[in-house]
């Protein structure tokens, strides 16, 4: 969406500050993400400790963030596009920021299997799948956001499904492990922590990606079916 | 700022300065040159005349010997005279004035007539007494009366009183209008609320302005035929048995201030020049007088209206 | 394209009520300029409708058709009409007396101008002018229409004092009472706070907001967010057009064509 710009340089400024602060906040987040799942992976303690560490960074911007807002919209009253923007980065940056808190709780319950010995990695392969995806949708949202498209935007939130249906499979797979071996019991229900963090991590990928639909068309799209969705960001 | 610079600045400044300085000499002096001459002729006829002003001036008829002669008649006779003056030029003149600026279409015959009564004030007074001496003295056989040395002056200050009225009317924001006419008002509700009320200053202004000027006016009064020696006085226009109200002393004969003073100068006795001088000292207070209301009713009337 | 959500209520704004007025095909000419092409918007009864848009893009010209101030300057023309409700009546038709027009429809001023007379007496002037001659309906009628302006308990004591002494605030709200007292069906604001500071505009805004129970309300405004503030329905213009209308809302939120956007986000050059 080419927007021209504003009578006023200094708003512009302000309002593509914000924005890359928000890509930049994203970005921090994405591979704070992926550190967590290398984590996961390697069980290397220095990157738990980066995770745990790098969730302070992502919090401090969720705040400037927040305060860069309440700024604009006191200095300019922001209308239309403006104003959607406004009050969806409001909104990206608490799910940004949960999204690091899930970073953060894998990179936690990651600890604590090493710890406790009871990891066999390779063993839950599904995980590390189903967290790719996620991780994907949550770099696929802030391209979206970046450029405005919607129809990415759209294909972002209908991708949310296939994660959520993967997680229930996986879940289903470790009741049977645990079923099957009643010692495993205690590591599957970590990986079932890990699990339904990443589970979470695509849920506000797709809460990002409706509101850069919002921002974009103007319609409100969260709690609607998929095929509402679609006819809104494509319409 | 480098102090070089603020030296430049400072020089600049002291130059156009001294243009200031040049022009407020010239301009005094140009006023001084209007000021003084009037200020030298009346302070000569005060010193002049003042010897002779006292209670019997005023109440004396003119006479041959300059001592016991008075202007009795003359400051009576002017008085009535712009009675019928004012009486008949501020309806006829404020009326014509609202006409133009709230009725008339504007296309080219009121440009026309715009022109003309802008050209009215500056046709010579002697032209308006030719005039009325054949149209009021003869035509209308008013005679050689007050009423027709009125009508007269009524005429000669016409153009001044509706000039007075369309610059007032004009003064009047058209928000006023505006918001009597989004009211619902009709024409004539605008005007008679507001467009006559608020331009009443500037209208009252226009015609002692032009009173002022036809109370000295002389050569229409004398081509109407005032009398120069008038040793009685109109009939009053109160009268003390039923209808209590006359209205005799339109027709009387009569004579003004400036004939008074042009028959006195116009003797060969110094001391009638005295009498001349006294009665100009007299017409000139009036006239200051006059201006010194229309001054008063202005402020006193425009207190109310500040927009 | 929005798909029905009656559980997502809208906090503000309320549901569309009958058409007081509607302007249909108008177009308007200063002699041979032509400052209105084809406009059409229904003004909603008992509704705010905000006319924005940019300097010289017509809305005073249009907002002073309804009560054909225009005809009180020569050269000035109309096309299509303003259809006044229930009754259906062409404001702009020629056999229709302006004055009759007035006498339904009230204007309030950009700069707030009381008569030079007594407070009293500007808020009778209306009724004066219909022929109101019984004292004591007068007098009724002025208090309640300074009671309707906000205005009554600061000027109840001194209702014979000249109006100039009010404030600006004030004076704009005499003007309001005005009007009030001979109950128009429709008020016009043309910028009815440019030249008042922000605590009259303030006041203002809120008798605005009192003031829509029982009169419907056009107004005229450079200030964008005082439409968004006082509006129910906004129409914006652009070089004697409407470019859009719409409920305040949806034109302050999502509005549809792109002008109005850039003029609403301030990316107007």
């Amino acid at each position: 969406m080419p927007q021209s710009e504003h009578l006023s340089k200094q708003y512009d400024q302000d309002l593509d500050a914000i924005r890359s602060r928000v890509l930049e906040m994203g970005g921090l987040v994405e591979s704070q993400i992926q550190t967590a799942l290398d984590a996961y992976a390697s069980g290397n303690a220095a990157l738990v400790e980066r995770v745990i560490e790098e969730d302070e960074r992502v919090n401090g911007f969720e705040v400037g963030i927040d305060d860069a807002c309440i700024h604009i919209v006191a200095r300019r009253q922001p209308a239309a596009v403006d104003l959607r923007m406004i009050m969806a980065i409001g909104k990206i940056v608490t799910d940004l920021e949960r999204m690091g808190d899930e970073a953060e709780k894998i990179a936690r319950m990651t600890r604590q299997l090493y710890e406790s010995n009871q990891m066999s990695p390779p063993k839950f392969v599904d995980v590390r799948h189903v967290a790719n995806v996620a991780l994907s949708m949550l770099h696929r949202a802030l391209d979206a956001f970046a450029r405005s498209d919607a129809a990415e935007a759209a294909r972002v939130v209908k991708e949310d499904a296939a994660i959520d249906a993967e997680f229930l499979a996986i879940l289903r797979q470790l009741i049977t492990f645990m079923m099957e071996e009643p010692r495993i019991i205690g590591r599957a229900i970590g990986v079932v922590w890990i699990a339904k963090a990443v589970e979470r991590i695509g849920d506000h990928a797709k809460n990002i990606a409706e509101q850069v639909i919002y921002i974009v068309k103007g319609a409100d799209v969260r709690h609607t079916d998929m095929a509402n969705v679609e006819r809104t960001a494509l319409g | 700022m480098d102090a070089p610079r603020v030296r430049e600045i400072r020089s600049v400044i002291a130059r156009g300065k001294r243009w200031d300085v040049v022009f407020a000499i010239v301009g005094i002096v140009c006023l001084m040159i209007g000021l003084l001459t009037v200020a030298a002729l009346f302070v000569d006829m005060a010193v002049k005349g003042l010897p002779r002003i006292s209670l019997e001036f005023f109440t004396n008829f003119p006479s041959r010997r300059a001592e016991s002669a008075g202007i009795l008649s003359a400051w009576v006779g002017s008085t009535l005279v712009m009675v019928v003056t004012a009486v008949t030029a501020v309806p006829i003149g404020a009326a014509a004035g609202v006409y133009l600026e709230e009725y008339a279409p504007r296309n080219w015959m009121t440009d026309v007539i715009e022109i003309n009564i802008t050209n009215l004030a500056g046709v010579p007074s002697i032209v308006y007494g030719l005039l009325a001496l054949g149209l009021f003295v003869y035509q209308f056989g008013l005679g050689q009366s007050v009423l027709a040395a009125g009508l007269t002056l009524a005429l000669l200050i016409l153009p001044v009183v509706i000039v007075a009225t369309r610059e007032a009317i004009r003064a009047i924001p058209a928000a006023m209008r505006e918001g009597s006419y989004a009211l619902g008002a009709t024409q004539w509700q605008t005007v008679r609320y507001h467009i006559l009320p608020y331009s009443m200053p500037g209208i009252l202004t226009g015609v002692i302005i032009g009173l002022a000027r036809a109370i000295g006016e002389t050569a229409p009064i004398i081509t109407i035929g005032a009398l120069t020696f008038i040793a009685f006085l109109p009939s009053p226009p109160f009268q003390p048995e039923p209808p209590f109200l006359s209205f005799e002393w339109l027709f009387a004969p009569f004579t003004v201030m400036p004939i008074q003073m042009f028959n006195w100068t116009s003797r060969p006795e110094a001391a009638f020049q005295v009498n001349a001088a006294a009665a100009g000292f007299i017409l000139v207070l009036m006239t200051l007088a006059m201006n010194g209301l229309a001054i008063w009713l202005r402020y006193r009337l425009r207190r109310n209206i500040n927009w | 394209m929005e798909i029905a959500r009656p559980e997502v209520q809208r906090f503000t704004g309320s549901a569309d009520g009958a058409i007081k007025a509607a302007a249909g095909g108008l177009s308007f000419y200063y002699g041979a300029v032509n400052a209105l092409r084809n406009i059409n918007v229904p003004i909603h009864e008992k509704r705010v409708t905000a006319l924005i848009g940019p300097s010289g893009c017509g809305k005073s010209t249009f907002l002073r058709c309804f009560n054909r101030m225009h005809d009180l300057y020569p050269g000035n023309r109309y096309e299509g009409e303003i259809r006044l409700f229930p009754d259906n009546t062409n404001l702009l038709a020629p056999e229709v007396d302006p004055i009759e027009v007035r006498m339904r429809i009230g204007m309030v001023f950009q700069k707030p101008n009381p008569f030079p007379k007594t407070i009293y007496e500007n808020v009778a002037y209306g009724l004066r002018v219909r022929g109101e001659r019984a004292r004591r309906v007068i007098d009724d009628k002025v208090e309640q229409a300074l009671k309707s302006a906000a205005l009554w308990d600061e000027v109840k004591d001194r209702l014979q004092s000249l109006a100039f002494n009010l404030s600006g605030g004030q004076q704009q709200r005499l003007c309001i009472a005005r009007c009030l007292a001979t109950d128009p069906e429709l008020l016009l604001f043309d910028e009815p706070t440019s030249a008042l500071d922000p605590i009259a505009t303030g006041s203002i805004e809120e008798l605005i907001h009192k003031l829509k129970d029982r009169v419907t309300i056009l107004i005229v405004t450079h200030n964008m967010q005082q439409a968004a503030r006082v509006s129910d329905y906004t129409a914006y213009m652009y070089l004697g057009e409407l470019v859009e209308f719409g409920r305040t809302d949806d034109i302050f939120v999502k509005p549809r064509d792109r002008r109005t956007e850039d003029y609403i986000t301030g990316r107007m050059g």
